[in-house]
């Protein structure tokens, strides 16, 4: 008798236990997007060097466009990335119009760093997380039936992110140029709209079955293919090429700078995978925070500035730590996942995607008997010669004259290695990447 | 792993795509991205 309960037992506990699990992954996931996004932002330091924007823009997307093909490729194999894409064609045109997003947005990050300085054009742009609420709500159910604690823990925790990063941002206001404000305004809240935006084909793939790894591969070439249409549209094929020469000394840093934000994204894409985009991109949005880290303790940032200023940035901090806390705390429930469920079951259909293969993937798991195509040396091939791109530029490039720490650098790579290996491997064992 | 198909779905994906309204959501605001950028350009 026992040994026929048990097995239903356990299944039944696995099934009341598996929504929570992945709730604290997703979480999780979110944390170590946050400090991998940030640590992506000191390159663009190099703004200074009198790169043109779209040229910058252009160097990283090539980087990040190398990176998304050799992680997922090393990580998961191309057969699996070819068949997520057999059982739902429709994503390509969802990833690629994210990709196009993106690039635009990141574009127009670069004149906002340009024209009002990081810290101002970053709260501005992570605005986006009032967006994703609005969005999630709207589109896929998130927050329906969440009862008030959480719509206040959610929307609150968003709120009080937005006024800690407003604080920041008037902490470092000194720092900023003053030239062309308004454009820089403008430009970072159009950063923030499209980034808020780019996250319902996120959220779209992620409902239908889709694995984050496989739809990064096709979201670059939205990335690339957009970034390339901009600066040939704006500076001419010659000018282009006569710019890149000129920037052949920072080019690897740039690169660099894009593989590291890959990084982060892909966390970002579990996070929004598994607690939904009105909270993933809170999370992810504490990328602010690890950018001030890096920016006060490695590139010496507000040296000389008075007491009130680092008050502003201590309670900045804590403000936004306090809106992540909230945010952590407000997990979806039963209900709220029955709503998500619903959400998804309504993307089988319309997309005619087998809603079996849909609820494994959204438990991050595989079908039954489903078997994982294996590696080929493709794969590998990949890797190498994205590796080998890199060394190529690793050896043109020289290290920008500006303040460098090196003892809070090595801390802060330390704890960004330490997050992804902890999450990483967090992922790896409860859903094998799925 | 062969998906199973709905039978009553025939349409082919890319129409699906184009008559869903949450397409037309990102699309509109990457028109108005770029032609914000063009004007701050």
């Amino acid at each position: 008798m026992q040994s026929a309960v048990t097995p239903v037992n356990e299944s039944a506990a696995l099934a009341q236990s598996r929504p929570r699990k992945l709730q604290v992954l997703g979480i999780l996931s979110g944390f170590t997007a946050g400090a991998w996004l940030g640590a992506a932002e000191a390159p663009t330091k190099l703004v200074s060097v009198g790169v043109s924007p779209i040229v910058i823009s252009l160097i990283m997307v090539t980087g990040v466009f190398l990176a998304r093909w050799s992680v997922p490729a090393l990580i998961l194999g191309t057969s699996s990335v070819r068949a997520d894409l057999r059982r739902a064609p429709h994503l390509i045109i969802w990833a690629l119009l994210a990709g196009c997003l993106w690039a635009v947005a990141n574009t127009m990050t670069i004149f906002a760093i340009r024209d009002i300085g990081l810290s101002i054009a970053f709260p501005l742009w992570n605005s986006n997380s009032l967006l994703g609420i609005l969005w999630g709500f709207i589109f896929f159910n998130e927050l329906r039936q969440a009862g008030w604690r959480r719509w206040t823990g959610v929307l609150g925790g968003a709120l009080v992110m937005c006024a800690g990063a407003a604080l920041l941002a008037r902490a470092s206001a000194t720092q900023a140029p003053a030239a062309h404000s308004m454009r820089g305004v403008w430009a970072a809240l159009g950063a923030g709209v499209l980034w808020g935006t780019m996250y319902i084909p996120y959220r779209k793939a992620y409902l239908s079955g889709m694995n984050p790894l496989s739809f990064v591969t096709f979201f670059t070439f939205g990335e690339l293919g957009m970034m390339a249409a901009l600066a040939i549209g704006y500076l001419g094929l010659a000018p282009l090429w006569r710019e890149l020469n000129n920037a052949r000394d920072v080019l690897f840093w740039l690169m660099l700078g894009g593989f590291i934000w890959v990084i982060g994204d892909v966390f970002q894409q579990y996070a929004a995978k598994y607690v939904g985009i009105s909270r993933g991109i809170p999370l992810s949005n504490s990328n602010q925070l690890w950018g001030l880290l890096w920016g006060i303790f490695v590139f010496g940032e507000l040296r000389g500035s008075g007491a009130s200023t680092y008050l502003q940035v201590v309670g900045g901090s804590l403000l936004m730590m306090l809106g992540v806390g909230a945010i952590a705390f407000s997990s979806a429930a039963g209900k709220e996942q029955a709503q998500w469920q619903e959400a998804s079951r309504r993307e089988s259909r319309r997309y005619n995607i087998a809603e079996d293969y849909v609820e494994a993937r959204m438990q991050g798991m595989q079908m039954t008997g489903e078997v994982r195509p294996p590696r080929t040396v493709w794969d590998w091939i990949l890797v190498a010669a994205a590796t080998g791109i890199f060394v190529f530029f690793a050896t043109l490039a020289r290290a920008p004259r500006m303040s460098f720490h090196l003892g809070p650098a090595a801390l802060l790579i330390t704890a960004t290695l330490v997050l992804l290996l902890f999450c990483g491997i967090t992922l790896w064992r409860t859903t094998r990447f799925n | 792993m062969q998906a199973i198909r709905n039978p009553e779905q025939r349409r082919h994906w890319l129409t699906t795509v184009l008559t869903d309204v949450h397409f037309w959501v990102p699309v509109t605001v990457l028109i108005g991205g770029l032609l914000l950028l063009e004007s701050i350009h």
